[in-house]
């Protein structure tokens, strides 16, 4: 296209965009537009129409463009605004399907199967066994694939026997779509049929029952064809998807017998390994665990870009037994992060004594997250050697963490080899969680040292000390945070309150309610939290009042430490379910369900806007064991929306109804 | 064969209520069938802070003093995605001998280049695209600008500091990797100098169209394999803001296995030789014109 060409092209898409569909004229202005010779700007145009208010008179004109037989662009632009158009569009396109031109049939198949409605449901079903042309029963068959329904899986498994190829091709792929499993002897045929057997195994793989890996195996060791062993190894992924734990070691013997008969089956489960189809992959992934080639163990792990396959890749690498870990070990510099990370972890569970040396040296040259794993996997080693290395990064704020957690594990088998680095570090001026690990396996002994460092290290570290002391020396935890309280820092501040709320008791109200409108929100927070805890009555007026405020943080903390008191006033929890907050709405209910009275209170809830409240205003319900509150969580069972909050009524009503 | 993490497993509402909560903070969605990917990032942080279930520390990234920087450390965790140099060899060969002759014919007055490398994790891309600005040869004596911006603040540490490993390096030619690093360890390079001086990076959540931290237009744009991370609406709103900040008659080059079907139709589609790439066309006074 010249230059002139293309801005006049830009002049007309945007004038569409910027068309107001309010005037008159506009419908006719887009359904020009619908006849550009740019895609762009019939792209456009069926966007436009879409926006248009009277729906009912567009679709009718929509319906009239399909018609125009030599206008292709404009029809199929018409076809993509008729598909969002909803159910508006559903009667009039389901109308067509009885019009006399096939074409047209064909066109109202493919759009109610783009609408995915179940109301189409129905004539796509008579459209599917009754027309007269194959085109239009394709695409029935392709539609009721998304509109799904019980009528349509049958309907599709009526067609598997029919002699049109394409038909059962179709029937197949639908019947894949909606995981809808046909009965066994009507797939069997099929998997012969060059045409249809990678569809056949694929609703195969949807099959329970046990004569199905036996099929399968079958496939997989037909040495003349690559695509039935692939298709095998479809429905082997899919297979496995399903199945229990317990089940997998005898589907792994039969698999790995049947590739041991297949000659170059490394090769080829390498090939599969790196297909670009997620399903072969999936089903890949399966051989190579029954394999167990430790050459395909980086492989394997490379399957973890893929993110949803990461739960089998991990599966399948531990499969593979400690053999692989080196193997893994030696790749791992060169694996993709997602690979990495999937084989770092198995790589952890597999590590033992022996592994020393090479995962010292992972932490000397290794990017971050393979530190990290050389850190995790060395604490499970069980090894002297692994302790000093480990100790170079308790100072490393990315690292100290996973070290420290490291050391205490291996403090188990050298405690004093452990003790002795741990306070090396912190005298040289280690991260807060060294602390916690040296309280943790020195005790008490460490006291005299966590006493120093509250008083004179770096900010982080005074405010762990505070906190720590407290955990092993209750008294004088609390004389150290009564201190702490007037420190500079709001970090140890917070620290200090969070121990007066642990290891305090009501007398020490008034400091809590100092620390209550501290300057810093951190402060207070951890104040709310204390009050609670330590029981503190006199301030439950204080807490009241911060029920209404509007930081969700604030409110939801004062409502639980209300509760946590045994004052939570009714009052005060209508308050609180008139919170915006949805997580102050359920703190609220479930406190009012400990306190009794949460039966109206959950009632209540079970319209709330937020699907988490509904849900758990449906628990409570449940825990009432109350049969009289069975008809009203039906009710709101018929209108809920929501998957999740809708599984939560149906487990209540179960559990009322005593199913 | 049982495969036992040992850790907490992540309840249908949990995942729910955190999936939610970091659409609303940043657009990106974790499809449903990443639950288990959106589990095993989010334990370290468990662990880390020493809780025990995904109810906490959903509750502890609504509702603790520390909220804001654990939200975007988890956004991290979630969004830390594989990038190398020299990656999708097609589309940079294409971009290099069919795109940058024409940004040089068309920039020739002002001898100013800028690209954006959008979503650009430890930068490997943005270092790519400034290696394959110098390789042409194109563009002696000219003001070279490449900018990477990503979500992450770990990662944009990573990208200024530019030393990588050999995974980063594993579609490098041993030429490029004597050309453009230098050794730093037995296993580690490190961009060279010049090359570094070229790309600046920045913080910036592709939601916020507010905050780009562009001054002025950029002449291409790369957002390879990002829009995965974003749900269609989402996806058009970035969209909006990388067709803002493009020059009309600028290049936005996706990865290869995206396009903007279903999604936008302000840019087009332009059929390189060697791959398709989309431009924003020359004329229209869409937003930020």
């Amino acid at each position: 296209m010249s230059e002139e060409g293309r801005n006049a092209e830009e002049v007309r898409y945007r004038a569409l965009l910027d068309l107001d569909v309010s005037r008159p004229e506009a419908r006719e202005e887009l359904v020009t537009g619908l006849h550009d010779e740019s895609w762009r700007v019939r792209r456009a145009a069926a966007e436009g129409l879409v926006r248009l208010p009277e729906r009912g008179a567009v679709v009718e004109r929509l319906i009239a463009v399909l018609g125009e037989r030599d206008e292709t662009g404009a029809r199929n632009a018409a076809a993509e605004s008729l598909a969002g158009m909803g159910a508006s569009a559903v009667q009039p396109l389901v109308h067509l399907l009885g019009h006399a031109d096939p074409d047209l049939r064909k066109f109202a198949a493919d759009i109610l199967g783009q609408l995915a409605l179940p109301e189409a449901e129905g004539a796509l079903v008579a459209v599917l066994l009754e027309d007269g042309d194959l085109n239009v029963r394709v695409a029935a068959a392709e539609a009721l694939g998304r509109v799904g329904g019980r009528g349509a899986a049958f309907a599709l498994e009526r067609v598997l026997s029919n002699p049109e190829p394409l038909l059962r091709l179709s029937a197949l792929e639908s019947l894949a779509a909606l995981r809808h499993p046909p009965p066994l002897a009507d797939v069997v045929p099929l998997l012969n049929n060059p045409l249809l057997k990678r569809s056949a195994y694929r609703v195969l793989g949807l099959i329970e029952r046990t004569e199905v890996v036996a099929l399968v195996c079958r496939g997989l060791a037909a040495s003349e064809s690559r695509s039935t062993r692939e298709a095998a190894l479809v429905a082997l992924g899919q297979h496995s998807a399903r199945m229990a734990d317990g089940a997998r070691p005898a589907m792994y013997a039969a698999v790995g017998e049947a590739l041991r008969r297949l000659l170059g089956a490394v090769s080829w489960v390498t090939s599969a390994l790196e297909s670009g189809d997620i399903e072969v992959k999936t089903g890949a992934l399966v051989a190579a665990a029954a394999l167990r080639e430790p050459r395909l163990a980086p492989l394997v792990a490379e399957v973890a870009q893929e993110e949803r396959l990461v739960p089998e890749v991990m599966r399948t690498l531990a499969c593979f037994g400690p053999e692989t870990g080196r193997e893994l070990l030696a790749s791992m510099d060169r694996l993709s992060f997602p690979a990495r990370e999937a084989a770092g972890q198995v790589l952890v569970d597999m590590v033992d004594e022996s592994f020393v040396p090479e995962l010292v040296q992972m932490l000397d040259w290794g990017e971050v997250d393979l530190k990290g794993v050389a850190a995790r996997a060395l604490g499970r080693t069980g090894a002297l050697e692994a302790v000093e290395p480990l100790a170079g990064f308790l100072s490393n704020p990315e690292l100290a963490g996973v070290a420290a957690r490291a050391l205490v594990a291996l403090s188990a088998g050298f405690r004093a080899q452990v003790l002795q680095v741990l306070q090396t570090s912190l005298e040289q001026g280690a991260q807060p969680v060294v602390l916690n690990a040296l309280v943790r396996v020195g005790g008490t002994a460490q006291l005299p040292l966590v006493r120093r460092i509250a008083r004179e290290a770096s900010v982080p570290l005074r405010a762990t000390a505070v906190e720590v002391l407290a955990a092993v020396d209750p008294s004088g935890g609390l004389e150290l945070a009564r201190v702490a309280l007037v420190d500079e820092a709001p970090r140890v501040r917070a620290a200090a309150v969070r121990v007066l709320g642990q290891v305090g008791d009501v007398s020490l109200a008034p400091l809590l309610q100092r620390a209550l409108s501290d300057d810093a929100l951190e402060v207070r927070l951890a104040a709310l939290e204390a009050v609670g805890e330590c029981g503190a009555v006199a301030l439950a007026e204080d807490l009241e009042a911060l029920v209404r405020h509007p930081d969700g943080a604030i409110a939801f903390r004062a409502v639980r430490s209300l509760a946590r008191l045994g004052v939570l006033r009714d009052e005060v929890i209508q308050h609180a379910v008139a919170h915006e907050d949805h997580e102050v709405v359920k703190a609220a209910l479930l406190a009012g369900a400990a306190s009794g009275g949460g039966e109206a209170l959950a009632l209540g809830l079970l319209g709330h806007a937020h699907w988490d409240v509904r849900a758990a205003a449906a628990r409570v319900l449940a825990d009432s064991r109350e049969e009289r509150l069975l008809p009203p969580l039906m009710n709101a069972l018929l209108s809920e929306t929501d998957a999740l909050a809708r599984r939560a009524l149906v487990d209540a009503v179960e559990r009322l109804s005593g199913r | 064969m049982p495969f036992d993490t040992g850790r907490p497993e992540m309840t249908a509402e949990e995942f729910r209520l955190l999936r939610d909560f970091v659409y609303a903070y940043c657009g990106i969605l974790v499809r449903d069938d990443m639950k288990y990917v959106m589990e095993r990032r989010l334990w370290p942080r468990l662990e880390a802070l020493g809780l025990t279930d995904f109810s906490t520390y959903y509750r502890y990234l609504r509702f603790d003093a520390q909220r804001r920087s654990e939200l975007e450390t988890a956004v991290e965790a979630l969004t830390t995605h594989e990038t190398y140099f020299f990656r999708e060899p097609r589309q940079l060969k294409a971009f290099s001998e069919e795109v940058l002759p024409v940004l040089e014919r068309r920039n020739a007055r002002s001898r100013r280049l800028r690209i954006w490398s959008a979503g650009c994790s430890s930068g490997e891309e943005a270092y790519t695209v400034a290696m394959l600005l110098l390789e042409s040869g194109r563009f002696e004596g000219w003001e070279l600008e490449v900018h990477g911006t990503d979500i992450s603040r770990r990662v944009l540490n990573a990208a200024r500091l530019g030393e990588y490993g050999p995974s980063a390096l594993r579609s490098t030619s041993a030429d490029k990797l004597a050309r453009y690093f230098v050794h730093v360890g037995p296993n580690r390079v490190r961009v060279r100098d010049d090359v570094r001086a070229m790309v600046s990076f920045g913080h910036h959540n592709l939601r916020d169209v507010d905050s780009v931290p562009l001054a002025s237009r950029v002449d291409a744009v790369f957002c390879r394999n990002v829009l995965i991370y974003f749900d269609a609406p989402a996806r058009q709103r970035v969209l909006r803001l990388l067709y803002d900040k493009l020059v009309p008659g600028g290049y936005l080059m996706l990865g290869h296995s995206e396009n903007l079907i279903n999604l936008s139709a302000d840019f087009e589609l332009v059929h390189l030789r060697g791959d398709l790439v989309y431009r924003r066309p020359e004329m229209g006074g869409g937003g930020g014109t």
